[in-house]
């Protein structure tokens, strides 16, 4: 696991390429709210796979309660949003947020849409796509963090030859064969580029801070 | 500003080193995915929760956020309404960010408890 973990930060930091240090985005607006908790809403789907939705949900509770946030448990936000008549993520998106973030008693809502989730084929390698446009906002309807996150798998990009970029290449070729492409790596590597790692990531949460 | 990218290079690894898991999750996400995937595997979730938690409450550590009310509603779909209040009471006792969801949910379940009971009798 924490072998796993290692990797996972070491792959995000070659996908970065380490090199650009892009400007911090203005988080203000986050700040300002301060949220506490964040209630995920299932995604608007642009993709051809119809599961999509579903198994992102299943990735983004924990990076975000680790950030220190609490998370509304995201199968029975799901359930309850059933209840109410909402099945698909078109529909949940529409509504106004304050409406969402009242039903839940949720400081923030989390939207997300996925744009890409696919794999395209080419002889004997797939290119897996995965990208997210995230969006936060807050009770008030204030819209307090944004981001959008692509990630791509393709193995001939990744004959580089060192040692390192071989082991990476290894561990996610594990994942990604031709017969089912796992998109679960790829989006979990996306969010915790968004929420942790990257320029704009979101800030600390209270339970976060607490733990310092 | 091969400096630059080292020390950020650095800083992205320690950074990431530097953040211990606050909470244990008991293999949550890849049961919940599984539970998608696979509307059967919503028994083996079930199951997986219950010992995460008790194994959590064995030893007196903190249930990460959610985890109740997941169990909760799995009890709710399954008609143990009983279940389901317990562990959507213990969600909101663990974090208070739930409690006005939590005591909606409760609320509900009584209210639905007591109009079934009334035709009952």
């Amino acid at each position: 696991m924490k072998f796993a973990k290692l990797l996972l930060c070491l792959v995000a930091v070659v996908l970065t390429g380490c090199a650009s240090a892009p400007a911090k985005k203005d988080l203000s607006a986050f700040t300002a709210a301060a949220p506490r908790s964040i209630l995920v809403v299932p995604a608007v789907n642009k993709s051809l796979d119809v599961d999509a939705p579903n198994y992102l949900l299943s990735t983004l509770t924990i990076p975000l309660a680790e950030k220190g946030f609490y998370v509304f448990p995201v199968n029975t936000a799901k359930f309850i949003l059933e209840q109410e008549g909402f099945y698909e993520g078109e529909q949940i998106h529409k509504q106004p947020p304050e409406v969402l973030a009242k039903l839940f008693d949720a400081d923030t809502v989390l939207y997300v849409t996925i744009n890409r989730w696919d794999a395209q084929y080419a002889f004997i390698a797939a290119t897996v796509t995965v990208e997210f446009d995230y969006r936060m906002v807050s009770r008030d309807g204030v819209e307090i963090w944004k981001a959008t996150q692509k990630m791509q798998y393709s193995p001939q990009n990744n004959n580089s030859g060192s040692p390192l970029a071989m082991l990476i290449t290894a561990a996610i070729n594990a994942a990604v064969t031709r017969a089912a492409p796992n998109y679960l790596p790829l989006t979990q590597q996306a969010n915790q580029m968004v929420f942790v790692l990257g320029p704009n990531a979101v800030p600390d949460g209270p339970y976060r801070i607490l733990a310092k | 500003m091969k400096l630059v990218s080292l020390l950020a290079c650095t800083i992205l690894v320690t950074g990431c080193a530097n953040r211990p898991s606050m909470y244990q999750w008991g293999g949550y996400d890849a049961m919940l995915y599984q539970s998608y995937k696979n509307p059967e595997k919503v028994i083996a979730l079930r199951a997986g929760l219950e010992s995460h938690i008790a194994q959590m409450e064995l030893s007196k550590q903190k249930v990460a956020p959610g985890l109740y009310a997941e169990l909760g509603t799995i009890y709710l779909q399954e008609g143990d309404s009983t279940k389901a209040v317990a562990m959507y009471t213990k969600e909101r006792d663990a974090w208070p960010e739930s409690r006005g969801l939590m005591d909606g949910l409760i609320k509900n379940i009584s209210k639905s408890m007591g109009s079934k009971s009334e035709i009952k009798s």
